[in-house]
């Protein structure tokens, strides 16, 4: 079986790049690798993808002439017992030699040009504010969200009156935000989008391939990064610096929305939770007043509330239901057909550790809270009232296996 | 010196002073001085562990063979890639380049021994010591978990509660000492233990590669072992160094370990360089094209090996303009890595090759090598590499250089020099299914690690869903870890079975390849004192030269046969370093010290008891057994041919303990 990802290689036509290890496929489509570097679907991600395709080029070429070297070699110059006579005893070549040290030497230079203007412009800004409508007040929006990952799950912060004056100099004790969530990063299109990107314990790293590089999330300091997509989609992201234990399962999504769709999901977003009313639901939020909202602020509960956990938070559960993965982006929220994963939500409450390895004990994860059967039904029908479930189409382009 | 020795002969020592005698047996080994021993035993030790870290590359690989892999665990899985990478760099590679540089540096410069005889022997069982020290991690269960680059904070108390990483922090400490005193030690070598004549530029390239590699030891080194002496305070005795919480910056980690760490690349590759350049002449049965470059881009590579640390970094927030600079800094060194390719091809180009096995995995170097450097330039593009790092594309990239340059490197060594080392040839047949199913195997398995790391693919991630498009190339390379198994498995049967052979066949003679330096003057195996007689050496390549001279139309001609040219290692009563227990009761000391820092101080009480007595008896037992041979002309006045050149840069006395 050729896999899509060898057909679609073999009429990109990026041939030179077989030159990188014998390669016999480099490229995939989005649909059977979403993390795929050579797929790039925003401007950011595209100038990477115009830098180092030339370079592979480069790089192929080279490989060519090598290892054409070696073949001639391998057939030309092999004894064939013919004589006993010695070849020719050449001892170097200065000019050859002198030649193949500046060969390189320029070409390198030239690549080195073209490397720093991109790598400059990948490092500079260049935002523009973006209207929004905050609690019905327009605003003036400088568009940058802050990203914090600890083990093992990234949030996501947008203050929207600017980051100017939000102190981010410590990242387990952040200034309310407008805006909390988790896991799935939602940006309007067509606009860059500033990324601050701080970390609660250790190092981890930031990772959307479709719209840029990677910035690692380093502990006590604020890493400047962007992202920026040109259409609407679901842009797959994966922790890429090894953060320990549950390192594999520490994924995220960049969900790029037309800005006017950007400005409903920020309406429904900076709405607090609604009280529960059906009664399960009312004894759901009992059992959630009790054990969960130790570590996870649900609006309007338990607002600015802490985590007893060693990076001092646990996702942000007010609008749980608008997103489609939980646990680290891991599991689906939902099933195809738009009904809960009960299934999976279910098990997750019950013990949560044996569905994704953690330090529980150690106060990193969510630890088994020892529900009873009942009390897991009665949480699910509470967190079903946090926030409204996505559109049918969103739920199918975040469907993770 | 020695003269001095006997005029003021010590008062004869008794008891435990008196140096162990004797070449035979067991004891021999614990406590040989003898510089060949060494490398045989560095050899045989790095093999062991060679078994041990790819084993755990197929455990690696089973895991990794199908989506969510259930063969190892999130948790085991941590710590076996993390093993597998500390015991592969500095058990494995590491100890390999030190066996062929200590059984062979003092044979390519003509010398007795090396330097310092006993400070040899403390390298390699500190070496063994660190070893086994951090394999006890398994034992204890408790393996390291924090990958082999142990980035702060997650190998700080709070995030890796466990014993595994102060199993790191210390065994790679005690590793470390192994690697500085023996650095030290073959400097000195070098420097001043070259026979007659033979100046700088006379060096075999190898030697030159193993004499940068010990620079590179002696100012790396260093730098880790302050890094991990900062962990140990911060994990043992509390402090905080990299603790982001009381202030520490966790990239001063990453600056410490990569200063480190680059230099290190070049540690590991440049002896396959050196003995690549040795057998790629010598299969050619040309010269080393352009020689000067090939010493000098070496030591251009040492040089600006120093320069390029941060370019494991530029994803990690050092500023865009250090990451500029190191991104440049990083693409002109592959400059003199080019030239080194380019030169080996030169060297072949218009040859009359013979492929043998040791030429096979050499020409497999320079090939796969090449593929490594190329995808190390796209990486020094920081841009491209912000798509790059921590992806398999980075793995494919290091492997390529590391197995495919220094592996594939050693093994070229271990054929070709295995008559001088054990008297007799591995078999060709077998050697050619060992490199073939190598390569194939190796290009099966690395080759696809480029595309799952461009399709997104992260390192060190336990397992992966399906849906990414991962599935076929990595079940692709599991496959492919197997057949370098097998392959790996034929040498291990070609040692058995060309052992066995050896006993009944005629012996090997004595320049099976038609070789050049001066390693192959002694007889096969090379005799324990090395040399009958200093050799004057007036010319690079001094062995092939006295085998070969030129007709009147520049033909090379036979003008004596190797029986005529190399000695016959009949020489008696010479004089060579006595052999010592100190060595071995010192090194033992340090894994104690260490689990003492880990356990209870009581252990360091132990070892520190060990330590002490090794340094002292070390002190005081004679420097040589006085009863010794002092037979031979060692005594450093016997010249046969004088030389201007000899008085400054050659030292002609047998080394002393």
């Amino acid at each position: 079986m050729i896999p899509k990802s060898l057909r679609s290689f073999l009429r990109s036509g990026r041939f030179a790049a077989l030159a990188i290890g014998g390669l016999a496929a480099l490229t995939g489509c989005a649909a059977d690798a979403p993390l795929d570097t050579l797929a790039p679907k925003g401007p950011i991600s595209r100038s990477i993808d115009s830098l180092s395709d030339p370079v592979f080029l480069v790089a192929g070429v080279v490989f060519v002439i090598i290892f054409g070297a070696t073949a001639v070699i391998w057939w030309k110059f092999r004894d064939d017992h013919s004589t006993d006579e010695f070849p020719e005893q050449v001892h170097g070549h200065f000019r050859a030699e002198i030649g193949w040290t500046i060969g390189p030497a320029v070409i390198m230079a030239v690549i080195a040009v073209f490397t720093l203007i991109s790598h400059f412009d990948l490092n500079g800004q260049d935002r523009t504010d973006i209207v929004v409508s905050v609690d019905g007040e327009r605003t003036s929006w400088d568009p940058e969200v802050v990203i914090v990952g600890q083990q093992w799950w990234w949030e996501f912060r947008y203050y929207f009156d600017g980051l100017e004056g939000v102190d981010l100099s410590d990242a387990r004790h952040l200034p309310p935000a407008d805006i909390v969530t988790a896991n799935q990063l939602v940006i309007p299109t067509g606009s860059e989008i500033g990324l601050k990107i701080l970390s609660r314990d250790v190092i981890h790293s930031y990772w959307i391939p479709a719209l840029n590089g990677k910035r690692d999330a380093v502990p006590g300091r604020v890493a400047p990064w962007k992202i920026e997509a040109e259409t609407p989609g679901v842009y797959f992201g994966q922790c890429t610096e090894f953060c320990g234990l549950s390192h594999a399962r520490m994924q995220m999504q960049t969900i790029a929305v037309d800005p006017a769709d950007f400005q409903t999901w920020i309406d429904e977003q900076i709405q607090p939770a609604v009280e529960a009313t059906n009664a399960a639901a009312v004894r759901g939020q009992t059992v959630f007043e009790g054990q969960c909202a130790r570590c996870h602020v649900v609006n309007g509960m338990n607002d600015g509330g802490g985590a007893d956990l060693v990076a001092n938070a646990a996702p942000n559960l007010t609008h749980l239901m608008s997103r489609t993965t939980f646990a680290g982006g891991i599991f689906n929220l939902y099933e195809p057909d738009g009904s809960l994963n009960r299934t999976q939500l279910e098990a997750w409450l019950r013990n949560a550790p044996a569905e994704k390895p953690a330090y529980a004990e150690g106060r990193r994860g969510m630890p088994a809270m020892g529900l009873s059967e009942s009390q897991i039904d009665d949480v699910v029908a509470y967190l079903q009232t946090l926030g409204a479930a996505p559109d049918m189409d969103v739920i199918a382009a975040t469907e993770v296996d | 010196m020695s003269k001095t020795m006997e005029i003021e002969a010590p008062a004869r020592p008794i008891g435990v002073y008196t140096r162990p005698k004797g070449n035979t047996g067991w004891r021999d080994w614990i406590t040989t001085v003898d510089h060949k021993k060494i490398g045989i035993l560095y050899g045989a030790t790095a093999m062991i562990f060679f078994a041990i870290g790819g084993l755990e590359a197929l455990l690696i690989r089973l895991q990794l063979a199908t989506p969510n892999g259930t063969v190892l665990g999130a948790d085991t899985y941590n710590r076996v890639f993390t093993m597998h990478g500390v015991t592969m760099v500095f058990l494995v590679i590491m100890p390999l380049a030190a066996a062929f540089a200590n059984y062979l540096l003092p044979l390519q410069i003509g010398a007795r021994d090396v330097a310092f005889p006993r400070l040899n022997a403390l390298s390699f069982w500190v070496f063994l010591a660190g070893g086994l020290f951090l394999n006890m991690a398994w034992i204890v269960g408790d393996a390291p978990d924090g990958g082999w680059f142990a980035y702060a904070p997650n190998t700080g108390m709070i995030f890796s509660p466990g014993k595994g990483m102060d199993y790191y922090a210390l065994g790679l400490q005690i590793t470390g000492i192994a690697s500085l005193v023996s650095a030290m030690n073959l400097i000195v070598t070098v420097l001043n233990m070259r026979a007659p004549g033979m100046t700088l530029f006379k060096m075999p390239v190898f030697t030159w590669m193993i004499l940068v590699v010990q620079f590179l030891l002696l100012f790396a080194v260093p730098v880790i072992t302050v890094a991990l002496f900062l962990l140990m305070f911060d994990r043992n005795f509390g402090a905080n160094f990299f603790n982001p919480e009381m202030g520490a910056d966790p990239l001063l980690w990453q600056h410490l370990f990569w200063i480190f760490g680059h230099p290190e690349v070049y540690i590991l590759i440049l002896p396959s360089f050196g003995i690549i350049s040795e057998v790629i002449p010598t299969f050619s049965r040309k010269p080393l094209f352009g020689y000067p470059f090939m010493v000098f881009s070496g030591i251009a590579i040492g040089f600006m090996g120093w320069g390029v640390w941060a370019h494991h970094m530029f994803v990690s927030g050092i500023g865009p303009i250090s990451v500029a600079a190191f991104s440049v800094s990083t693409m002109f060194i592959a400059v003199p890595t080019g030239v080194k390719i380019l030169n080996w091809l030169a060297t072949m180009w218009g040859g009359k090759i013979r492929f043998n096995t040791p030429m096979l995995f050499a020409t497999g170097v320079v090939s796969m090598f090449t593929i490594g450097g190329l995808s190390g330039v796209t990486h020094s593009l920081a841009p491209a590499d912000t798509q790059q790092t921590d992806t398999y594309y980075i793995v494919a990239h290091f492997h390529y250089v590391i197995f495919g340059g220094s592996l594939l490197g050693i093994f070229a060594g271990f054929y070709f020099w295995w008559p001088k080392v054990f008297g007799h040839l591995l078999g060709e047949k077998l050697g050619k299914w060992n490199f073939w199913l190598m390569i194939i195997g190796f290009n099966m398995t690395f080759g696809p690690m480029h595309i799952l790391g461009l399709q997104g693919m992260s390192r060190r991630i336990d397992s992966y869903s399906p849906g990414f498009g991962f599935e076929f190339w990595n079940m692709f390379a599991s496959i492919g870890s197997f057949v370098i198994a097998l392959g790996v498995l034929m040498f291990v049967i070609n040692i058995i079975t060309s052992a066995r052979k050896a006993r009944t066949a005629p012996p090997v003679g004595l320049d099976p390849w038609d070789a050049r330096s001066l390693e192959w003057f002694t007889p096969n195996p090379t005799p324990a004192h090395n040399f009958d007689d200093d050799i004057q050496v007036s010319s690079l390549d001094e062995f092939w030269h006295r085998k070969y001279g030129e007709d009147e139309n520049g033909r090379v001609v036979r003008v004596a046969t190797a029986e005529e040219v190399c000695q016959d290692g009949s020489a008696t009563d010479t004089h060579l370093p006595s052999p010592s227990y100190w060595p071995v009761i010192l090194a033992a000391g340090l894994p104690f010290v260490a689990f003492g820092l880990i356990y209870t101080l009581w252990f360091c009480v132990l070892g520190g008891i060990l330590i002490f007595m090794g340094i002292y008896g070390w002190i005081f037992e004679p420097v040589d057994d006085p009863d010794g041979p002092h037979g031979h002309h060692d005594d450093g006045d016997v010249h046969d041919e004088p030389s201007d050149e000899v008085s400054t840069e050659t030292a002609e006395e047998a080394p002393v303990g």
